[in-house]
């Protein structure tokens, strides 16, 4: 690694850095970007082709228990996208839900470097760190879900955001988890009593306290805590026609930004941007969600881009899973984690014949080219709910080509185009835009630029993806079919320094870090000693909190990013 | 063209042999197959004696005779689309999965999953079979859609499961849940079984021997008369499975109800 590399005549992209599209070099050692190279460096010619920053993908399910219950309970997947042992690469298999290493091979061969995943139970955090560990190819972050959390949800009610913040401190750091996670506030835990809130300020069964008030909360906790990232919410009301009033309300919630990000995260807005009352008269309503985030610079989406095909559906929400399950009546799995969350699991099949399906793969493509600003809306599939992340170079060619979605228009449901307007829009997304979506973009809104994330600059991450396209002799819109190629495999895929990946095939073995945050709270402020808390623990949970948070054992390359809270 | 395999013996006969290339379109050319056994790969000529006789242009005219201990040799006739397989005595597991045409004749016992994700062709067992036969894939929502397997003997649990087409057919007994998940085709049991066609929704299936007691989301829908192995029997009808909103048939011979109750209280 000390030899160090020099990637010569690329053709680079590094939005962070204002690089739109200039062919240069990029030096590389003890794995940073670097001003010069070390003479006897491995040189890598690039011969003009586009060089990114390692991809980062700020929402997707990889790792943990919710993700490996999708595994067993749907073996079928597994007889999909086997791949033998090959060099190190390890046996693969599945599609939607596939192995650790599987996913891992993919995603770097894709060029993608660092991922998050979505949503982890504080209380199965260890599982997850583990699979981490068998993910070796990434960096990864954990969300950490805290949209049940009774301890969170009384001090909600005592208006007590100071202990809020507190009880937030405590739990990432003991359970190594990377941000706030807020899957359907309120609504899981409702579902422990058999029911869902319908709106913003719907009361929780007996906490009394409604979701724009835990929302609310946590973004007060949050900036208290002065945490990278922001709280990243998804939203109430997933999936509920007519659900988009929810999402502009929850969208008015966020403050004013006062740093350089956004106060509030929205996952998988697609989504969330439905009009209409029922299943037969949905439609989109991307343009009234697009024009409330071009007015609002505190908020950033992503996508949640449906794509057609068969997949796993999995997530917190678990009375969205319930509804899902009454609409197919196919496997259903359901999961309560003690005082914190819950879960649910169902495989889908979006078709091109069902119009709702039509409508939704239409919103997330909206969103992407409504949006005014590239770091807004960010690509994303909520890996695996909407799209195995496989499809995302797909979901680029269509942001890109207007003839492909020209195409497209052709195979789905003829009616779709009565219902969204996508096929109005002419916007085609830049090479620069697509850069922004997949990489910049999320390292800005995850708040991690400052360890060296998403961009090219002399000190930053070595992450590079060196794609088979050459931007200045192919027109995107006329070549979707290239683009759509040279994005999922990339010529090398350099992770800290180390070439990882080249023309498809992985060819070290990984090390990767978990990136986690602790902030440092007063004592009074520490929640391990709180007798409340404790007590907590001791009559509800079935373990104890000195049990319970996460050894340094779990983590063999962890990352702490630390941060003073302003209690 | 008839095709003779002869098992070599073996120094682990235990060591299960994976086969999937052995099906009759494979030995109209002469080419280099080869098999697992465990996890190295053999050719067929390291595991059988192999004998050619006579000519073939098409795969309907190859005849494949295995003979030998054949008992651990897994996917024989896998993806298998005309002509002939003669097993002389057992064969392994998933022998025929996803067949679509032509015959299997089995002289011996088969062990689960015969004919798994059956699509046409024929399969006959003149022994028993053993659990899933003629099912579906684990987690998969529908086994086998076309063809027949006919069982001389008894099979075991979970026969013909996620049945959606074709016609299942066992002379013994059978296990534990035959039927269960069906949604299509016809199962026809000889003998007895237990709690048949759980969470059915579609397709036909008839008992001939003792049912045990039927699970009770089964709705009595009147009587019929059916004719298997030359002999006629009454039948009672039942549709279901309700709780699964399912519009199955399942019949039972009437004395079998009202044997277990002293009267049909379903009438």
């Amino acid at each position: 690694m000390t030899q160090g590399i020099l990637i010569k005549n690329a053709y680079v992209i590094d939005p962070l850095s204002g690089i739109r599209g200039e062919i240069m070099d990029i030096a590389i050692r003890d794995g940073r970007i670097v001003e010069d190279a070390l003479p006897g460096s491995e040189v890598i010619d690039a011969g003009g082709c586009l060089t990114l920053p390692g991809g980062i993908d700020s929402h997707s399910h990889v790792c943990g228990t919710k993700v490996n219950f999708g595994r067993y309970m749907s073996p079928e997947d597994m007889r999909a996208g086997r791949t033998s042992r090959k060099g190190v690469m390890h046996v693969t298999s599945g599609y939607s839900v596939p192995t650790t290493f599987g996913n891992s091979y993919r995603y770097s061969t894709m060029g993608y470097t660092t991922v998050l995943e979505g949503a982890m139970a504080p209380l199965e955090a260890r599982h997850t760190h583990e699979e981490f560990t068998a993910t070796p190819h990434q960096d990864m972050l954990a969300n950490t879900l805290f949209d049940g959390n009774w301890s969170v949800m009384e001090a909600v009610r005592e208006k007590d955001v100071k202990r809020a913040a507190a009880i937030v401190a405590w739990t990432l750091a003991a359970v190594k988890g990377f941000a706030i996670k807020l899957t359907n506030p309120g609504g899981t835990e409702a579902w422990g009593w058999g029911k869902d809130v319908s709106h913003i300020h719907d009361p929780v069964p007996y906490f009394e306290v409604t979701p724009a008030e835990i929302i609310s909360t946590m973004i007060q906790a949050n900036e208290i805590l002065r945490l990278p990232h922001s709280v990243h919410l998804h939203c109430n009301n997933l999936g509920v026609p007519g659900n988009f009033r929810t999402t502009l309300e929850t969208m008015d919630l966020a403050p004013p930004a006062g740093g350089d990000r956004q106060t509030l995260y929205l996952t998988h807005v697609q989504f969330h941007s439905y009009g209409g009352t029922t299943w037969r008269d949905i439609s989109s309503k991307s343009e009234e969600i697009a024009r409330s985030l071009n007015s609002k610079p505190q908020v950033v989406i992503d996508m949640g881009q449906i794509m057609f095909g068969r997949t796993t559906t999995m997530t917190a929400d678990g009375p969205m899973e319930f509804k899902l399950y009454m609409l197919h009546h196919n496997k259903w799995s359901n999961h309560d984690v003690e005082l914190e969350t819950g879960s649910g699991i169902i495989p889908v099949y979006y078709s091109r014949k069902s119009l709702v399906n039509c409508v939704m793969w239409a919103i997330g493509l909206e969103l992407a080219l409504l949006a005014k600003n590239p770091w807004q809306c960010l690509l994303s599939t909520d890996n695996p709910n909407g799209a195995p992340f496989v499809k995302y170079p797909e979901i680029i060619a269509l942001l890109m080509s207007r003839r492909m979605r020209e195409n497209e228009r052709e195979e789905i449901d003829p009616r779709t185009e009565h219902y969204v307007p996508l096929f109005a829009l002419d916007r085609e997304l830049d090479w620069y835009d697509i850069a922004v979506m997949t990489r910049a973009g999320q390292a800005k809104a995850m708040g991690i630029t400052r360890i060296g994330k998403g961009h090219l600059s002399p000190g930053a991450q070595a992450d590079v993806a060196i794609y088979p396209l050459k931007p200045d002799n192919l027109d995107p819109s006329v070549d979707y079919q290239q683009v759509m190629a040279g994005f999922s495999r990339t010529l090398y895929t350099i992770k800290r320094g180390r070439v990882v990946a080249r023309d498809g095939d992985v060819v070290v073995e990984g090390a990767n870090s978990t990136i986690w945050t602790r902030s440092r709270v007063p004592p009074e402020y520490d929640m391990g000693s709180d007798p409340e808390f404790t007590r907590k623990f001791d009559q509800y949970y079935t373990v104890r909190l000195r049990n319970y948070p996460v050894q340094d054992v779990y983590l063999p390359r962890g990352v702490c990013i630390e941060t003073e809270a302003a209690l | 063209m008839r095709v003779i395999l002869k098992t070599r013996p073996r120094k682990k006969p235990h060591v299960p042999i994976e086969a999937e290339g052995i099906i009759p379109q494979n030995f109209l050319r002469k080419n280099d197959l080869t098999v697992y056994e465990g996890n190295r790969e053999r050719n067929l000529e390291d595991l059988f004696f192999v004998t050619v006789e006579g000519p073939a242009v098409s795969p309907d005219q190859v005849e494949i005779i295995l003979t030998g201990d054949t008992g651990r040799i897994k996917r024989v006739g896998e993806y298998m689309n005309a002509g002939r397989i003669i097993i002389e005595g057992d064969i392994g597991m998933h022998c025929g999965n996803f067949m679509s045409a032509g015959e299997i004749i089995i002289r011996g016992n088969a062990d689960a999953w015969l004919g798994r994700e059956m699509r046409g062709g024929r399969i006959l067992c003149e022994g028993t079979a053993g659990d899933y036969c003629g099912a579906g894939y684990r987690g998969e929502k529908r086994g086998m859609r076309g063809g027949t397997i006919e069982v001389m003997g008894n099979a075991g649990d979970f026969v013909a499961e996620y049945l959606s087409g074709g016609e299942v057919i066992i002379h013994g007994n059978c296990g534990d849940l035959p039927g269960v998940e069906m949604r299509g085709g016809t199962l026809v049991i000889g003998g007895n079984c237990s709690r048949p066609c759980g969470n059915m929704t579609g397709g036909t299936c008839m008992v001939i021997g003792d049912p045990g007691e039927l699970l009770p989301s089964f709705r009595r829908n009147g009587s019929t008369e059916v004719e298997f192995g030359g002999k006629k029997f009454r039948m009672a009808v039942f549709r279901g499975d309700v709780a699964n909103r399912g519009k199955g048939t399942l019949l039972v011979k009437e004395e079998a109800i009202i044997s277990r109750s002293g009267r049909d209280e379903r009438l």
